[in-house]
């Protein structure tokens, strides 16, 4: 549902509040983003530290049976991993961290497109204003302050930490026979109408009944058989199914 | 609750989003949140440091235990705002009371370290649900959303802990050179086992000023995951669309009652719900509004050059209308008016000189359109000459046909009379001479009288196919046999037999009888 494009009381219409960050792009595409914010990011960050903690404890271990030349290359891969752990990872598997990968966010740029070089290593060096002064104190007060939860880093690489999308489940509609709506939809009517019908199972029978019945009058139907014609309109905006 | 007053976007979100949200929601609101938040907790912990002066290890830890209760307030403060304007800050303490009572003990004592606190906080206050039916109900709505509500937990309390060394060490650093010389962290450490009691209860505020930032957020977390929740359970998106899609038929309906004269005291409700079926993007709704060219910027751009010259012809014409001028004159008043049949008298006169200029300049124009198609022409008389020619039926074609070919002479005139006698008498002494005269007067004739299009370019060969071109077998026979003889003698040198000479003769005569040549 576009909820900027719904006005339901006029002085609340344009700031309803919403997560969602639009791009336009040139040919007047709106592509839909949902930066994360500051939970699971840190939840991320903290999975990528204990991964790199771990790697370098065993690493350590391992060189230390080399004396001081173990010593010296567990200082350069200490190095390795500190600055380049996430700048790698970022550039190289398209915007995800081992972290980000399990929470299910990307870094991008601010327009979308997949992070590069540049951006991720802004963002990763700047880290270190983000730390500042303590335990990364300014990051986390710019993250809860940014209305799209960016850190200092993000800020000045331009990049966005977003959720990734997952491929939708094909939905699963309950049977009905397909019906046409005897009235024009908009395009976020006819996705409540199939939402209603593919969010029937978790719905209670008493709630489907109730929502059903909101439309039962302009359906011109007695309520009880509302809610297999709003079934059938769905079935009828979705088409043939295989 | 009306859904449709709703100040977020309600739609099912998952729960890393909701917690999102409700740093948002949190954000937007910061201000009153921040200071109902202050008001309320500050004076408690400045009651507490007095109390505990002494133990300021246990004055933080008495206030930390009372977190739960300072955190209802601010939920209240969002619950309100969600559908409807924030209460102020006077409206809010003054409801303080009455949501802190129910379940307070409880809250303080045995869910205190509950990690799910944020999330069941709304079923306790919002929903009035105690006992055995706040438990069922915590149940249904838990079912996916307490692993989140933990791990925000989890995340608060870091987050906590970071703010509180983030600023402690801010302050460190910011403490003057001079100062710090005298400090290390060692005798900080071991001061705050002593009589630095001060220094501790300032570090116990360096932890309490953080919460004012996050304790709002993170109750608004708790409370925008309660509501994603209930949006997922009870369909709450579904629900605003259907009522607005209800409202708009049923609206449309009324008007069209109206229309029908049935009603006229139902006008006021009739129009509310026809606007808000425009949600449709029409091709001329503003487009492209984060572009640096905008759809309205274009589309005023195009009609800016739609009007301009090239396609917008506008001419302003300024000329005489006298007719007019006297209908106008003719149409006020009276006293002006002998003034105005003076003018036009004038104007008349004026009018019937301007009458013979206008001759004069009227044979000029036509004198200079008549120049102007002579030096057309003139111009284009080349042209003129070279396509106008076309135009005529195709004179019968006149070729001017050549006097020599292969260096032969071939006019006519130059030709003795009687050919066959003449090369007889040249024979004996120049046979060759008398097959050139032959082939001559054989090419002059094709030329001549068969009107074959000889040009110097042919050769001999092409000269005798299109003499079989004629399908004369004995001309073509003859001709092959005079050329075979020809190309003999003058390329080879090889004379023809002596009785070729009389055949040759025979034939031409034959071919071409005297007095037929011409």
């Amino acid at each position: 549902m576009p909820p900027s494009l719904t006005s339901p009381s006029p002085p609340a219409a344009a700031a309803l509040l919403d997560t969602r960050y639009r791009v336009e792009t040139p040919e007047g595409i709106d592509l839909t983003l949902r930066p994360a914010g500051l939970v699971p990011r840190a939840l991320a960050f903290s999975v990528d530290l204990a991964i790199r903690g771990v790697f370098l404890l065993l690493v350590y271990l391992g060189l230390s049976l080399l004396g001081q030349f173990g010593m010296g290359l567990a200082a350069v891969l200490l190095f390795l991993v500190t600055w380049w752990y996430m700048v790698l990872f970022e550039v190289l598997n398209q915007g995800r961290s081992p972290g980000k990968q399990l929470l299910g966010l990307r870094v991008v740029h601010d327009d979308g497109t997949p992070i590069g070089w540049p951006a991720s290593l802004t963002r990763n060096l700047l880290r270190f204003v983000d730390l500042l002064p303590f335990a990364y104190t300014f990051g986390l007060l710019s993250c809860l302050y940014h209305p799209h939860f960016k850190r200092l880093g993000d800020i000045a690489a331009g990049t966005l930490v977003v959720y990734r999308d997952l491929p939708p489940a094909r939905p699963n509609l309950p049977e009905a026979q397909p019906q046409q709506a005897p009235f024009a939809l908009s395009l976020a009517e006819q996705r409540a109408l199939l939402g209603f019908a593919e969010r029937a199972e978790g719905l209670s029978a008493a709630r489907r009944a109730e929502l059903a019945g909101l439309l039962a009058e302009p359906l011109d139907l007695p309520p009880e058989q509302a809610e297999r014609h709003l079934h059938g309109i769905a079935r009828g905006l979705l088409g043939p199914t295989p | 609750m009306r859904l449709t007053d709703a100040s977020v976007a309600i739609r099912p979100r998952t729960a890393w989003e909701a917690l999102d949200l409700g740093v948002l929601l949190a954000r937007r609101h910061a201000g009153l949140l921040i200071a109902s938040w202050a008001l309320l907790s500050l004076p408690v912990f400045a009651l507490l440091c007095l109390l505990l002066w002494d133990h300021p290890g246990w004055a933080l830890f008495a206030f930390w235990w009372l977190k739960p209760a300072f955190e209802r307030l601010p939920l209240y403060i969002l619950s309100r705002s969600l559908f409807a304007e924030p209460p102020t800050l006077g409206q809010a303490m003054r409801a303080l009371p009455g949501v802190l009572r129910p379940q307070l003990l409880a809250s303080l004592t045995w869910r205190r370290l509950s990690l799910t606190r944020s999330f069941d906080l709304p079923v306790l206050q919002l929903e009035g649900l105690s006992g055995q039916a706040r438990a069922q109900r915590l149940v249904v709505l838990g079912q996916r959303e307490t692993r989140f509500a933990t791990w925000l937990t989890v995340v608060g309390v870091h987050v906590e802990m970071a703010l509180w060394l983030g600023l402690g060490s801010l302050f460190y650093m910011l403490l003057p050179a001079q100062l710090e010389l005298d400090w290390n962290w060692q005798r900080l450490l071991e001061a705050a086992e002593g009589d630095w009691l001060w220094l501790e209860h300032l570090s116990n505020l360096v932890y309490v000023l953080p919460l004012m930032l996050w304790e709002p957020v993170y109750v608004a977390c708790g409370f925008t995951l309660y509501l994603n929740r209930r949006t997922a359970l009870e369909a709450w998106d579904i629900e605003l669309v259907f009522r607005r899609l209800r409202q708009r038929l049923t609206g449309s309906a009324y008007a069209l009652l109206l229309g029908l004269g049935l009603s006229l005291t139902l006008l006021p409700m009739a129009p509310p719900a026809l606007a808000e079926s425009s949600e449709v993007i029409a091709p001329e709704a503003p487009r492209l509004l984060k572009q640096p060219l905008t759809s309205e910027a274009s589309r005023q751009s195009i009609e800016a050059l739609l009007d301009a010259p090239p396609f917008e012809h506008r001419e302003t014409l300024t000329r005489w209308r006298l007719g007019d001028d006297q209908e106008q004159a003719s149409e006020s008043d009276p006293e002006t008016a002998k003034n105005w049949l003076e003018r036009l008298l004038q104007l008349r006169d004026g009018w019937q000189h301007l009458g013979t200029l206008a001759l004069i300049f009227e044979a000029l124009l036509w004198a200079a359109v008549l120049a102007l198609i002579g030096l057309l022409l003139w111009r284009y008389r080349q042209w003129l000459h070279l396509f106008a020619s076309r135009l005529r039926p195709p004179s019968p074609v006149r070729r001017d046909a050549p006097t020599q070919l292969f260096g032969l002479d071939v006019a006519p005139e130059r030709l003795p009379d009687d050919i066959a006698a003449e090369a007889e008498r040249l024979w004996r002494e120049q046979p060759r001479a008398a097959l050139g005269l032959l082939y001559r007067a054989l090419l002059s004739r094709l030329l001549h009288q068969h009107h074959l299009p000889l040009t110097s370019a042919h050769t001999e060969g092409e000269v005798l196919e299109q003499v079989a071109q004629f399908k004369r077998d004995d001309l073509n026979a003859f001709s092959q046999i005079l050329t075979r003889h020809w190309q003999a003698a003058a390329y080879g040198n090889r004379l023809p037999p002596q009785n070729a000479c009389a055949d040759l003769c025979a034939g031409w005569r034959q071919l071409f009888p005297a007095g037929a040549a011409r």
